[in-house]
Order: C-alpha cells, then sequence, then structure tokens
C-alpha cells in the first residue's frame, strides 16, 4: 500500500474534540488531572504529553475584523517526520518507520528523553509517572516514551482520531491524493482567508501530517521549513552514548544517566566549535 | 425539524441563531460544512457569544441576550420594506391577504382584547372577515389596509436597524449584512435554512421568537422546500420521541390538546372543541385535524381494548384530564407547596437542570417519597445531604432504581428530523439495573394486583387498561410489542396498520400514536430499516434508511415546494412534483389524492396556509412584539411594557426579582459539547472530565479588567436566587455591546455542573429564575440578571 497522510483542515474544525477522546479509548489511555483549562480558551492539557497523544489547540481568537474574526481550532500529534529528529536521535534504535509512520518500540526505549529534547514540535513525552494498570497493549510503563503512532500498534483501517472526525476537518489518505486536495481547498478557502496556508510540504522533508491553516503557520508557533537534525551532531552523540552505555550494565535508569551525560559533553562541543 | 440533518446540505444560506450547533449538535456541522463547500452556503450565526459556530460561519452578528425578537422584527421589517419576498408563495401559501376583523388593535405593546387583571388576551378581534359561505375574505392584491400584509408592515415598520442596534446592541451595519443575506432567498431558486434551539426558546417571548422565524420563512417562500424549513435542534436524544408520545403538560400521543376537565368533561365536548378541531368552509382546506376523533378514540381502543365502547365514549372518562395547567414552573411550585407527595424522576435531574435550582431542592423536602430512576446519585437523589442542610430534619423518603443505559436496552430513538430509528441492544446492564421499559412494566402490573385486591378511589382506569407487553415464554417485556401498539392494529384482525389514513372513529381500530402509524407494520419493523437509497436527485432524503413520522414523509409541509401547478419552485432541488395526475418523490403531506390546485399546502390548520398573523392558537398575540426578559438591565424601546403581558407571573417569585442596579450583568447559560445536560452521564466519564474538568463562566476581557479578574480566577456569581462558585475564563469571545447609548457586560454560564458525581461544581441554575414563556412556560433560562466577583 503507498503511504498515507493526514490532512487537518483547520476550515472546517468546530473544535469538538472527538478525536482527543477516541483517542484516548481506542489506546486505553488516562485522563490527566486537569484543573480549568490548561492553555488558552478550552485548550485541555495545555500541550500533548505522554498520555494525550493528540489534542485540540484553541488559538486565542483575533478580532481584527468583528464581523468575521478568526479563532484557529487545530488538531495536534506527531506529525510523522519523513526525515524524523526523533528517530535518529533514539541510542538505542527504539523508533522505526512503520508504513511511513514514526512510531516508538517501548520495549526497546530506555526512556533517556532524547526524542523528547530533539522534536522541535514538542510531540514524544517519557512516561514519569507508573500508569502501567492503564496499558493493554500500549503497556503505560514508567521511563518510557509515548506518542501517537498513527493507530499502528492498536491496528485499525482508520486511525481512531480521523474516525471520530464528524466534520471532514480531520481526514486520512494516500499521501499523493492528500496534497493535492490540500492545494484544491487551499485555492477555495483563500477567498475567505487571504493568509491561509499549508503547513507540512516542506518541513523535516515532508510531514506526514498536512494542516491547512487560515493564517501563515508562524501564527500557529510553527517553524517553517525546518531541516532535520544535523546528522553529524546526532551521531556524535550516539557515539559518546555506544562507548558512556557499556558501564550501565544493561541498568535502564544508568543508560539515562549515560545518555544524557554523552548529550551534553557533545552539545557543550558543538557550542564552543 | 420541519426538514432533517442531511437536508442543511441543499440550503444556500444557513442561519444558526439561539443555537450553537457546533457544539451541542457536532453532527450537524458534517452538513453545514457541506453545504458551504459545495454549495457555497453562506453561514450566518447570530449569538451573543462568538462560539464554535461563529469560528465557522462567514458572518458574526453579536446581540444581547434577550433580545432575539428586536433582531428578527427587524428582519421582518427589512424584507417587507425592501420587497424582498417570494409574492407569488406569499400570495397563495399564506394568510398574507386575509382581511382581518377591523376591530383588531395594536397600540404600545398590547394587542386588543387583553385582560390586564387575568394578564391574558381575548383574540375574538384577530379574527377573519368572512363572507357569507364562512369563508375567510381575501384581497390577493395585498393593498386592503385590513390585509395580514398591510397590518403586518404597520406592525413591523417600527423595527428599523436603527432601533435594532439600540436594542440589540448589534451594530446597524452588521444587522443589514444578516438581514441582507437572508433576505436574498426571497428568490425561488435560492433556500434557507433556519437551525435553532433552546437559546431562542427559553425565553418569557420564547414561542413568539419561533413564530418569527416561521414569519420570515414565509415571506422568503422556504417552507417545505429541501433546504428550507425551521429546524429545531433537540437537546437530548430522543427528547423529539419524548414529545411525540405525549410527554409534555398540554399535550397527549400525537400533539393532540390535553383534555381538560371544565372545557372536555365530553368526548364530545372535546371533539366540538376548535381549538382541538378546528372548524372550516373553505373548499381549499385539507384541514387534517379534522381527523383527530379517529387519533383519540384509536388511541383510547389501544389503551382499553374491550372497554372501551360507543357506549362508554370509548372510555373517554378514565382518560386523565387536567384542570389546573401544571407545567414544569407550576409543578415544583406545587411541590414547594405541599400539594405533590410523591415524585417520579426517570433520567431527569432538576435540582441542576431545573430554574432556582435551589428552590427545587427545597421544595423536594416537602415530598413524602422520591423514586429516583438513574445511571447515577444525582443531585437530585442526594438533595437531603446537599451543602447547608441536615439529612436529620428531611422526611423525604428516596428510592434509587439502577436504571439501564442506552446500550443496554432495545427500542426505537426518534431524532430532530423525527427518524425513529431502531437500536439494539449492546451488552447487559450491570447488576440489578433494568431498562424503563422493564421498570414500568413492573410497576404497572404491581399497581394493578394493588388496585384488584385494595379497590382505591378509582381503580377502573387501571383495571381495564390493557397492559400485554411481554411474548408468551418471555419473563421481560419486548420493546417490540409496544412498537406495534404504537403503529396501530385494525382491532379485530390484529392486522399491524401501514397509514393513519385508514384509521377508524368507530373503535374498529386501535392506535398508541397516530403520528407513528407505519413505523411497524405486516412487513415489518420500519424503524430498523437501514436502506442507503437516495433520492434520484441526490438531495439526501434516504427513504429507505429507518422511518419518519408521519408516514415517512422526509420534509413536512412538502406540499408548499410546488407552485400551483404543480412544478417545484426548485427545480434542481425538488423534493415533490405535481404532473398534473400524480405525485412524485417525497411522501406528500394531505395525501396524494389532491392536486396543489385543488387544495392549500399547509394541511395542520383550518386556513391551509401558512399564518403569517395567528389568529388563535396563542396566547401573547397574532404577531411578534419585542419585550424585554422578566429581569433585564434596559427599558423596552419598543413599548411601555417591560414584560411579555400574558406571561404568568407565580405569586411565589415576586421577591426574586433582581434590580439592575444591583445585578448589572445579564446572566445567560448553554452547554458545551463535552458535557451532557446536568452532567450524570458525563461527570462521571474521566476522559470527558479532563477536557471541561470545572464548572466555569465566560466573561470579556473589559469586564475582568474592571472587576479584577484575571483568566482561571474563582470567582463569585450571584443574584437573589443564588451564589456560586465558578472559574472564570476571561475570553475576546465575550464583548460587552453598547446597548442604547450604554456598554453592557455578560457572564455566560455553562449548567452541567452539580454534585454528586465524579467532578463537581456548582450548578448555573441555582441564578435563573422561575419565570417562562407565555404559551409553553419554558423557563426563561437564557436572560436574567447577575453580580460577579472574584473569589476572596
Amino acid at each position: 500500500m503507498s503511504e498515507r497522510a493526514f490532512l487537518v483542515d483547520t476550515t472546517k474544525c468546530s473544535g469538538c474534540r472527538a478525536c482527543q477522546v477516541s483517542c484516548k479509548q481506542w489506546n486505553n489511555l488516562p485522563a490527566e488531572n486537569a484543573e480549568f483549562f490548561g492553555g488558552p480558551e478550552y485548550t485541555n492539557p495545555r500541550e500533548l504529553t505522554a498520555i494525550t497523544f493528540n489534542h485540540v489547540k484553541f488559538f486565542p481568537i483575533d478580532r481584527a475584523n468583528p464581523e468575521k474574526p478568526i479563532w484557529t481550532i487545530m488538531h495536534k500529534k506527531c506529525y510523522h517526520c519523513e526525515i524524523p529528529n526523533c528517530l535518529n536521535v533514539c541510542p538505542e534504535k527504539a523508533i522505526s518507520k512503520k508504513d511511513g509512520w514514526v512510531v516508538i518500540n517501548q520495549e526497546k526505549c530506555i526512556g533517556c528523553g532524547a526524542c523528547e529534547n530533539e522534536c522541535i514540535y514538542k510531540v514524544p513525552h517519557v512516561l514519569e509517572k507508573d500508569l502501567s494498570e492503564y496499558g493493554t497493549e500500549q503497556r503505560l510503563m514508567r521511563y518510557k516514551s509515548f506518542k501517537c503512532h498513527a493507530c499502528t500498534v492498536n491496528a485499525r483501517e482508520v486511525p481512531a482520531c480521523a474516525f471520530a472526525c464528524p466534520t471532514g476537518a480531520l481526514t486520512i489518505d494516500v499521501e499523493q491524493k492528500v496534497l493535492k486536495k490540500a492545494d484544491a481547498r487551499l485555492a477555495q478557502v483563500k477567498k475567505d482567508y487571504p493568509n491561509a496556508s499549508i503547513y507540512g510540504k516542506e518541513e523535516f522533508e515532508g510531514l506526514k501530517v498536512i494542516t491547512i491553516l487560515k493564517d501563515k503557520p508562524e501564527k500557529y508557533g510553527l517553524p517553517v521549513n525546518v531541516k532535520p537534525i544535523d546528522m553529524v551532531r546526532a551521531e556524535a552523540i550516539r557515539d559518546m552514548y555506544r562507548v558512556a552505555s557499556m558501564f550501565s550494565m544493561g541498568f535502564p535508569s544508568l543508560k539515562r544517566a549515560a545518555y544524557r551525560i554523552s548529550r551534553r559533553i557533545v552539545t557543550k562541543d558543538f557550542n564552543m566549535s | 425539524m420541519t426538514n432533517h440533518w442531511i437536508d442543511i446540505k441543499n440550503a444556500d444560506v444557513i442561519l444558526i441563531m439561539g443555537s450553537n450547533a457546533a457544539e451541542n449538535h457536532p453532527i450537524s456541522f458534517k452538513w453545514v460544512i457541506k453545504a458551504k463547500e459545495e454549495r457555497n452556503a453562506k453561514l450566518i450565526v447570530v449569538d451573543p457569544r462568538f462560539t464554535k459556530s461563529a469560528a465557522l460561519a462567514d458572518l458574526y452578528a453579536p446581540l444581547r441576550p434577550g433580545s432575539d425578537m428586536a433582531f428578527l422584527n427587524g428582519i421582518i421589517n427589512y424584507a417587507i420594506q425592501n420587497d424582498k419576498i417570494q409574492k407569488e408563495y406569499v400570495v397563495e401559501y399564506s394568510n398574507a391577504s386575509y382581511l382581518v376583523n377591523p376591530q383588531y388593535a395594536f397600540n404600545d405593546g398590547l394587542f386588543s382584547g387583553y385582560d390586564a387583571g387575568g394578564r391574558k388576551y381575548d383574540n375574538k378581534t384577530w379574527q377573519y372577515q368572512v363572507d357569507d359561505k364562512g369563508i375567510p375574505r381575501q384581497d390577493k392584491t395585498l393593498k386592503d389596509p385590513q390585509c395580514v400584509y398591510q397590518l403586518m408592515k404597520k406592525h413591523y415598520e417600527r423595527y428599523t436597524p436603527e432601533k435594532v442596534e439600540l436594542v440589540t446592541g448589534c451594530p446597524k451595519e452588521t444587522f443589514l449584512k444578516v438581514a441582507e443575506i437572508f433576505c436574498s432567498t426571497h428568490k425561488p431558486n435560492r433556500v434557507a435554512t433556519i437551525m435553532y434551539a433552546m437559546g431562542t426558546t427559553q425565553h418569557t417571548v420564547g414561542t413568539q421568537n419561533v413564530r418569527a422565524y416561521s414569519l420570515m420563512q414565509t415571506l422568503m417562500g422556504n417552507m417545505g422546500l429541501a433546504g428550507g424549513g425551521i429546524n429545531a435542534l433537540r437537546g437530548e436524544s430522543n427528547v423529539q420521541g419524548s414529545t411525540d408520545a405525549g410527554l409534555l403538560f398540554h399535550l397527549i400521543p400525537g400533539y393532540l390538546p390535553s383534555p381538560n376537565a371544565k372545557k372536555h368533561a365530553t368526548l364530545e365536548a372535546y371533539l366540538k372543541d376548535p381549538a382541538v378541531i378546528p372548524v372550516t368552509n373553505d373548499p381549499m382546506s385539507i384541514n387534517w385535524k379534522k381527523n383527530f376523533n379517529k387519533y383519540l378514540i384509536s388511541m383510547l381502543k389501544a389503551w382499553y381494548g374491550d372497554a372501551a365502547t360507543d357506549k362508554n365514549e370509548f372510555a373517554y372518562q378514565w382518560l386523565p384530564k387536567y384542570s389546573k395547567a401544571t407545567p414544569y414552573i407550576v409543578l415544583f411550585d406545587e411541590m414547594d407547596k405541599g400539594v405533590l407527595k410523591g415524585a417520579f424522576y426517570m433520567g431527569t435531574n432538576p435540582v441542576v437542570g431545573g430554574p432556582d435550582a435551589n428552590g427545587i431542592a427545597k421544595a423536594q423536602e416537602k415530598l413524602d417519597w422520591l423514586v429516583a430512576v438513574d445511571l447515577w446519585e444525582t443531585d437530585s437523589s442526594i438533595f437531603w445531604k446537599r451543602e447547608g442542610v441536615n439529612p436529620k430534619q428531611i422526611k423525604t423518603e428516596v428510592f434509587m432504581l439502577p436504571a439501564a443505559s442506552s446500550v443496554e436496552k432495545e427500542g426505537s430513538v426518534s431524532n430532530s428530523g423525527r427518524w425513529a430509528q431502531w437500536r439494539y441492544k449492546a451488552v447487559k446492564a450491570p447488576g440489578a439495573a433494568k431498562s424503563d421499559l422493564d421498570i414500568l412494566d413492573l410497576l404497572m402490573k404491581e399497581l394493578k394486583a394493588m388496585y384488584k385486591k385494595e379497590g382505591g378511589k378509582l381503580p377502573e382506569p387501571i383495571l381495564n387498561v390493557v397492559w400485554n407487553y411481554t411474548e408468551a415464554g418471555e419473563h421481560e417485556p419486548s420493546p417490540h410489542l409496544v412498537a406495534k401498539e404504537i403503529n396501530g392494529y385494525e382491532y379485530k384482525s390484529k392486522k399491524l396498520m401501514s397509514t393513519f389514513m385508514d384509521m377508524k372513529e368507530d373503535g374498529s381500530t386501535a392506535c398508541g400514536d397516530w403520528i407513528y402509524c407505519g413505523s411497524y407494520t405486516e412487513e415489518g419493523n420500519m424503524m430498523a430499516r437501514r436502506g442507503l437509497k437516495d433520492a434520484p436527485n441526490k438531495i439526501g432524503t434516504f427513504p429507505e434508511w429507518t422511518w419518519c413520522w408521519p408516514l415517512n414523509r422526509r420534509i413536512i409541509y412538502n406540499r408548499a415546494a410546488v407552485k400551483r401547478d404543480g412544478t417545484p419552485w426548485d427545480e434542481d432541488r425538488w423534493i415533490i412534483k405535481w404532473n398534473g395526475s400524480k405525485w412524485k418523490g417525497d411522501v406528500v403531506d394531505g395525501g396524494p389524492a389532491f392536486g396543489p390546485d385543488k387544495k392549500n399546502p399547509y394541511i395542520m390548520n383550518g386556513e391551509g396556509v401558512s399564518r403569517l398573523f395567528a389568529p388563535s392558537g396563542l396566547a401573547d398575540g397574532p404577531l411578534t412584539e419585542h419585550y424585554e426578559p422578566w429581569e433585564t438591565p434596559v427599558a423596552n424601546l419598543f413599548n411601555s411594557q417591560a414584560l411579555n403581558p400574558a406571561t404568568v407571573k407565580l405569586d411565589s417569585i415576586a421577591a426574586e426579582l433582581g434590580d439592575a442596579g444591583r445585578y448589572p450583568y445579564v446572566g445567560t447559560s448553554y452547554r458545551v459539547v463535552e458535557h451532557w445536560q446536568a452532567g450524570a452521564m458525563t461527570r462521571n466519564l474521566p476522559w470527558l472530565n479532563e477536557l471541561v474538568p470545572d464548572m466555569f463562566c465566560e466573561i470579556s476581557p473589559s469586564l475582568a479588567a474592571a472587576k479584577g479578574i484575571r483568566n482561571g480566577d474563582k470567582v463569585r456569581i450571584f443574584n437573589t436566587r443564588g451564589n456560586i462558585r465558578a472559574y472564570a475564563l476571561v475570553t475576546e469571545r465575550v464583548q460587552p455591546l453598547k446597548v442604547n447609548g450604554r456598554m453592557l457586560e455578560m457572564v455566560g454560564m455553562i449548567w452541567h455542573f452539580g454534585q454528586g458525581c465524579a467532578s463537581t461544581g456548582d450548578s448555573c441554575n441555582q441564578l435563573t429564575p422561575n419565570i417562562g414563556d407565555a404559551n409553553t412556560m419554558i423557563p426563561e433560562y437564557k436572560a436574567f440578571l447577575v453580580d460577579i466577583k472574584k473569589e476572596a
């Protein structure tokens, strides 16, 4: 099967958050302990966490035109980069691609936080609490990194989030078709939103989550044309880790420490140069 | 809904007002988006707040809560003044040309016939002039000063855009854009739909707000057409089914009026009342209600079987009759007075959902017993241990009956589009939980046994009622047998009927609810159908998907979708056609016997045409007029009446009236998608509590600044009735509005919270008033006065 991609169309999103809830249900994820709202407007939690693989961001409203204020409501999850930083920095090769989706293998994950540190979208998160009673296939174990796996772990034809979306704001299709649809839709919405844009065609050599925005990506804190991590640096960290981890005797906590030390050393070197 | 959910996709203009459909009816936006994407439809959202629905709108217009009528009347005036009406439709299919009694008058907010002492109207002067045959006189040129159209023109000319701005706070330019876009549908090939909900109805002028929609849609010629209609978005799954089945104080099954003890002492008196069965001499009128005798008698036959005969008025005397109208508000007033001794709550939680919730909790203390049938404990069933009371001093005995949830039982669910959809039981109910049908079945059997053994004041209605809903060999009642009775059958042969056109008034047919006749026939359970065949022109009719009342008619008033010659107003999205001898398309309203040239399309009133002016049927006037909410910060600029003059004011609320000096902000209440009604269904679900964990209110940045409140602060909101805690969401989506020269702020609150669940908070309804609409008495939840302060 040719690789697929998600299309997030914020011009169709009504913010019902069915995606967020259905992800929790399908992946048997626990609820966040929330008080009031964590982010702007109704956003909860504020950002993705180890137990919230996708969520809906409600941006502050732009009232420049009071007859047509702009309120962007955006589904956010792992963008599944073509060249993912997380995959490239993982010292244990716990992150791999499956049908084009970026997937973490928690069996191999040592919870070093490399992926968390290097993802500019702040997607993967290392679980700090023991929540194993919740996990089934997921095995929600402490010190493991978690994020959206596009329902490849609990396989289903249409990922739970896209399946639940009532308005067509979140769909999934063959990647080429998604790109075409995005272009066509952009042309259509430009008359309503002259600054409308498509995000995800170029970043990290192309994302598997293409987002149609009502304004420029920068307005939503989305950096444009970002390139993948410097491979020399990533390799340097990994090389250093390979040596340091020999002293860990296989203990996960020592492996994590070995990674942190390696990263610190290499980063210092790079900054000095 | 006159139309149905899918049909929204056929609209050119969508007006969402008094509804936040994106939030409360998320699936509707599938069709709204489709209309926008495929038809380039324009979405207009009129709302005090910039809502999720507004986020997807082409035009957003703000207005002050409680000023809807001024806004709507302004649109009516705009249409008339600018001659943007569908003239041919209006002349043929409305009473615009009908001449009204010359004694009809309207003066300073009062229509003729007002009785100030009784706060009610005598509608004698609102009647039509009739000719010697008793047929209303008409002037089809619409020029006669006594014709409805001219009376309207005069009545609405006061609603100028300038005045609309002063009263509603909506800038004149924005209002005019709304009016212009909406009225662009006066052309036959353009259609607007109106999606409304409780933001329209929960006012002291709620019924008249909906009337205004009828007037607008009639003037535009949008009723009966695909993509048009007036679409009430029902607030709860199967609430449509519950009203269809007569679960309202003023109706019995099938929307027949509740019989009144004094006025309808005999079956004959009931059937002779023109308020039940209209009288008409007009040969153009189908006057469908003339069949109500058949429907009532068939219902009595279904209830009482052999015991209902022409010798005993078909057991009409056993049918309960009211001597005093007891809508929701009056019910709890009576409870408070100790008139009611016991209460049964099934899936209802008045201590969160009812107005003046503290008052309701207090009223419940007067009960001897309360039975609460629910999935969980609710505020209403644990009212005896609420904050500030001593359980020892409350005498009420509370019984909790665990209920099965919707997926734990089989049966039909009717949606807003009138589709009765059959559902199956997915899982067994846990523990001792039972379905509502089981509970009612056991209860009725026990009652019958007790009456048989012990007698009673009036045992006959209980002893004689036919109660066989259990298949041989089973011990639980079958929803199929109930559905078959609701559908109706020929009494002797027990053959299931397929149409109410075959119903008789001689006792030879039995039927629980005439509008459901055809839902469960000899061919099987039509509600269980899942056929995916669309109408030939692909307008999303899907006539083989489940079943819809009446007679599987997908759009009601569809006779008005064609001209007198039978051709559709709009060929592209035709719903029915008449070729001179036969109908094609949807099931035609009023039966296929007559063409559009022979009969008028509006079959449910005596005239057969849409009533722009209502000579009867309304408590508060034949035309719509703006009155202020009971609690309001401003004077009424349209007339010197403040409150709707026909609204009932209970003696018990006089002391509760808050004034704007002490409570300067307009309070309003609404829902969010994450929580369900009074919250018992959702506040126990962690995933939903994650999204909306706490009771909150929404206020503008300007009000927040004035009160020293920051986003996320805990606040107190209070008035004469209550004092609640909430978190403050300070948002640009709420803005003060300039009303009559003064900036007015509002405090918007969700009403899902209460105690008794995993996530708790104060109920907003501690603040809402005990007053309601003049016709339905639906409480005024949407506009009242409050003050707010940061919690110390």
